[in-house]
């Protein structure tokens, strides 16, 4: 007995001196990247940080989630060194708090969409590392097979599909309405489609006010035209408040209670994971609001900041991650597009691919994640929730006065 | 009576001696004194930090003022503040149902068999695992979520339940599923120590029912409510982590509460002044309520005995019959089933692929294994295990090192009875502070000294935090000493080593319950390793959190990482349950 207690005591203590490495302690300095992913991205980013082979020095992964621009926050302690930014609009509005990207990789930040944002007075302030499609729709080709219908050519057979497809007794949305940017990315679409110039006005402004645009009123009644239709939402307002990003995913091919769903490319290993038939996917890009009217491309990206004051270990990291070859595993995983590159992917984020490089199209980065505060969880996102509570399901009817409320709403963000 | 022999005077008095025997002032040494110089300087961690934010909440531009607690004005700082007097009202809910609860397992005696292993577990598992369980369960797909499909089973459709509203229904419910155990585990150890002469008087004088309550139950109780009341409403102001994992983004604004508000005002960079008046309006309430609470603690007059000889068996209660017995066993285990039913749950979703997990529920047969605990691994599980057990060790050592000499100096040391007052007042205000109040001066400190991120400054700053709770109990469990005891072994060396086996015996349970909580709460924590050190630092939690973004669709990795990390903190309740709530409620006088 005195003897197993010594040797699990003796034990207990090596163990415990093995692990008070300084690592564990806190006291080497790790390398802190912030990142907004969780679970499977989360798990690729892991997988990526893995391929990077042995680092002189550890790296801590936080995931923030959406709460992300926490890292800037001007009291928070041990700021991570690196932050995966989702929202590159922030990078204006943080320049003090950003060391510029090393000489050699400054060229990565200059690239087409990116320059606007990520360099100021020359110097460039950002690298991106992951692109987003967000106006891409996944859907089952066997549900429009069984009803006889054909992916949508423009915005009105859009909804004429929705009619035909509620009618065969078939969900034609699933929306993910428990998180925000999903509903900011279906009006952004839709605004970028109507009126670019108004899109990129409220964009580059530095007093952006969304409400005072006939266009923005204009794009939510568009919206609230496909929200409002009877039955339209798999589970209605109410369950699509509760659902978040892959639930929505799952609602469609995994429990297969919806046709589709506006989900950007990063939803694929989402889609194929829990896919109850992994032949029956498919995928086509947001169509043009009207004839003549070139398709909306919404473009969001994770760009890499260095906090100051940053240290050498974070410049290597960053360099790193931004070799061509650095985000491969993530990229067989699925989900994942580098600027500029259009092979290696699977068919479907191909396509997406191949959409972003081509010229002549109509590309615009994220207007929500460019608005700052108000295009954020208390802003845009807010207003959105309620005008989707206030429509869902409801009848045309009362689109016009939710279009009012939503934009005296938005009113009151902007004066906030 | 007196009595007089060689010119020697005997005085008998019929009750025990309270005044001093001979008049004028004993010499108090000073030695005594230095016994409380290590906590005192570990409680400066938080006294000055907090010192250093009710000084930021009154500073205006243009000198001290109210001017800051205009934040109150603001509607979401107002649904915040009334969602967490709600929670208040929740927590005295939760008193009320365990106080039944506890008279019905002490009415019907073979009911505890099952039903305590089965209290404990929910209270040793941390908040967010039970968010996380009851996440699961109430999923809005019945496919995936137990109480949707049983519902949509039986009424054709099931209400959203983590929808608008409803969510409060998952939120109590979790916050209930872990603190009822705790709740009747001390109420049943209150009834069981009241006196059986007591009890068998009242019985024979014929008082029944609501009126034996009101006479017998209630008034001897009265310390243990305080106490527990005081643990569960402070649990339930502070509730942070809880709602960020239960509820829904799209519905989180109007589940918001005090600490959430403050957090969410500190990191968007708002102005330090109205953080810090968030902060110390949030202090208010539970310092009030921490003030009431230790009111009802002094008003106590009964204290629980001390059981230094053990009573004879015969003198028990009378065992109940045959045919109660199997009931109550009955009842108990059924009873003990429902309650660990979401644990169950938790566990059997972690043992199902992620794949599996993420579109069908726990009672699904396909995809059993162990890919779910590899994936949670995958993003660094173990080596977030070995670094919490790190700190919560670490905390609980210096903790203990520095609360047994303190309790003794202001249990035993001969403190001028003003200056004790004032020690014990501090210490139930500390026990009572919400991490909001010296978070941010303290992490600006921590990062000045080029600390920031150690785990060893964490530890520190986690005992510092558990000191006050910690001195508390053990000074309740030394002043509990028979004092005959007490005066022997500080006249002289009669029979010592009796004094010492006693003396032990009586404090082994506080002592044990202090460092089995200690390495509990700082194992289970959240939010002070997350509002100190930063996201991350408190790895093992926010592997958690870090799921939560796709909680349903990553169940499985989430299940398994709240499984492994549940682990440690169950085992050790368990083992040490009986002797945590004797500790926990041997304290006598206040």
């Amino acid at each position: 007995m005195l003897s197993s207690r010594r040797a699990f005591l003796a034990t207990t203590g090596t163990l415990l001196l093995a692990g008070c490495s300084s690592d564990v302690l806190g006291l080497r300095r790790a390398v802190r990247v912030a990142v907004s992913w969780s679970g499977q991205e989360l798990r690729a980013f892991h997988k990526v940080l893995d391929g990077l082979g042995t680092l002189d020095y550890p790296v801590e992964v936080v995931p923030l989630g959406d709460d992300i621009s926490t890292a800037f926050a001007t009291r928070s302690t041990r700021r991570p060194d690196v932050v995966m930014l989702p929202q590159p609009g922030l990078v204006p509005r943080h320049l003090d708090d950003l060391e510029p990207i090393p000489d050699d990789l400054a060229p990565l930040g200059r690239a087409r969409l990116w320059k606007d944002l990520l360099v100021h007075d020359g110097t460039t302030y950002g690298v991106p590392f992951k692109t987003a499609h967000k106006s891409a729709v996944w859907y089952r080709p066997s549900l429009f097979q069984q009803v006889g219908v054909q992916p949508p050519r423009l915005w009105s057979d859009w909804l004429t599909l929705n009619r035909t497809l509620t009618q065969a007794g078939v969900t034609p949305l699933s929306l993910a309405a428990g998180d925000g940017w999903v509903l900011t990315d279906f009006l952004e679409n839709i605004l970028l489609g109507i009126a670019p110039s108004v899109y990129e006005g409220l964009a580059t402004a530095t007093d952006p006010r969304p409400s005072q645009q006939p266009q923005f009123a204009a794009a939510l009644r568009l919206l609230g035209t496909m929200w409002s239709a009877p039955d339209v939402l798999a589970g209605g307002v109410k369950e699509s408040l509760v659902q978040q990003f892959p639930d929505a995913l799952i609602e469609v091919f995994g429990h297969r209670r919806a046709a589709m769903v506006l989900a950007s490319d990063f939803a694929e290993p989402v889609v194929r994971s829990f896919a109850a038939d992994p032949n029956d996917i498919g995928l086509f890009t947001f169509p043009p609001m009207g004839p003549g009217a070139a398709a909306p491309v919404v473009v969001g990206g994770d760009v890499m900041v260095l906090q100051e004051p940053t240290t050498d270990d974070a410049r290597d990291l960053v360099r790193r991650l931004s070799a061509p070859t650095a985000a491969d595993p993530w990229i067989k995983e699925g989900g994942f597009l580098v600027d500029g590159r259009v092979t290696g992917y699977s068919p479907e984020l191909t396509r997406l691919a191949e959409q972003l490089t081509k010229p002549g199209e109509q590309l615009h980065f994220d207007l929500s994640d460019r608005l700052g505060r108000l295009g954020d969880i208390n802003g845009l996102w807010r207003v959105l929730t309620d005008f989707l509570i206030e429509v869902g399901g409801r009848g045309a009817a009362v689109v016009p006065g939710a279009v009012d409320d939503a934009v005296a709403e938005m009113r009151k963000v902007e004066e906030g | 009576m007196g009595l007089q022999t060689n010119g020697l005077s005997l005085e008998v008095v019929g009750r025990e001696i309270t005044g001093r025997p001979v008049p004028g002032k004993p010499r108090r040494p000073a030695g005594p004194y230095l016994l409380g110089l290590p906590a005192l300087l570990l409680s400066c961690l938080l006294l000055v930090p907090i010192g250093v934010t009710v000084v930021a909440a009154f500073r205006t531009p243009g000198g001290f003022g109210f001017g800051n607690f205009a934040v109150m004005g603001d509607p979401g700082a107002l649904r915040a503040v009334g969602n967490s007097l709600l929670w208040v009202l929740v927590a005295f809910g939760i008193v009320v149902v365990g106080f039944l609860l506890a008279l019905l397992s002490y009415r019907l005696p073979a009911v505890t068999t099952y039903l305590q292993p089965a209290l404990v577990i929910p209270f040793a598992v941390s908040v967010l695992v039970s968010g996380a369980t009851f996440r699961l369960l109430f999923d809005p797909t019945p496919e995936r979520g137990t109480v949707t499909a049983v519902w949509t089973r039986l009424f054709g459709t099931s209400p959203v339940w983590l929808g608008p509203g409803l969510f409060w229904l998952v939120l109590v419910s979790a916050f209930g599923w872990t603190w009822l155990g705790y709740v009747v585990s001390l109420f049943r150890a209150g009834l069981d120590a009241i006196p059986d002469d007591v009890t068998r008087t009242i019985t024979a004088e014929g008082v029944r029912g609501w009126r034996r309550l009101r006479a017998l139950e209630i008034p001897l109780l009265r310390p243990i409510t305080g106490v527990v009341t005081l643990t569960v409403v402070i649990a339930a102001v502070r509730v942070f982590d809880l709602v960020l994992i239960v509820v829904p983004g799209s519905m989180q604004r109007s589940a918001d509460v005090l600490g959430l508000n403050w957090w969410r005002a500190t990191t968007t960079g708002d102005d330090t002044g109205r953080t810090a008046a968030l902060g110390v309006v949030l202090f208010a309430i539970v310092a009030a309520v921490g003030l009431i609470g230790v009111r009802g603690l002094r008003r106590r007059r009964w204290a629980m005995p001390v059981t230094v000889v053990r009573p004879d068996p015969t003198l028990e209660r009378p065992k109940p019959g045959r045919v109660v017995r199997r009931y109550g066993w009955l009842t108990g285990l059924a009873v003990a089933l429902v309650w660990i039913f979401p644990a169950v749950v938790l566990v059997a979703t972690a043992f199902h692929s992620p794949d599996v997990a993420g579109v069908r529920g726990w009672w699904s047969v396909s995809g059993l294994g162990f890919s779910s605990f590899a994936a949670a691994a995958n993003v660094g599980l173990f080596r977030a295990l070995l670094s919490t057990l790190i700190i919560a060790a670490a905390a609980t050592a210096v903790l203990l090192v520095i609360a047994v000499p303190t309790a003794y100096l202001v249990a035993w040391g001969g403190l001028p009875t003003r200056l004790g007052r004032v020690v014990m007042a501090v210490f139930v205000v500390l026990a009572v502070t919400p991490v909001q109040m010296y978070a941010a001066p303290l992490r600006d400190a921590i990062d000045a000294a080029g600390l920031a991120g150690s785990r060893i400054a964490l530890a520190l700053v986690h005992a510092a935090a558990g000191l006050p709770f910690a001195v508390l109990l053990l000074r309740s469990a030394f002043a509990s000493a028979p004092p005959a005891l007490v005066s022997e072994a500080l006249q002289g060396p009669v029979r010592q080593s009796a004094v010492l086996a006693t003396v032990q015996r009586t404090y082994r349970p506080a002592l044990i319950a202090v460092a089995v909580l200690e390495f509990a709460l700082v194992w289970n924590d959240f939010i002070v390793g997350f509002l100190i050190s930063g996201p991350g630092t408190t790895p093992l939690s926010l592997v958690l959190w870090g799921e939560a973004r796709q909680f349903s669709a990553s169940s499985g990795p989430v299940a398994a990482a709240a499984v492994v990390a549940s682990v440690v903190p169950a085992v050790l309740m368990l083992s040490f349950w009986r002797t945590v709530v004797r500790g926990l409620t041997t304290g006598s006088r206040p």
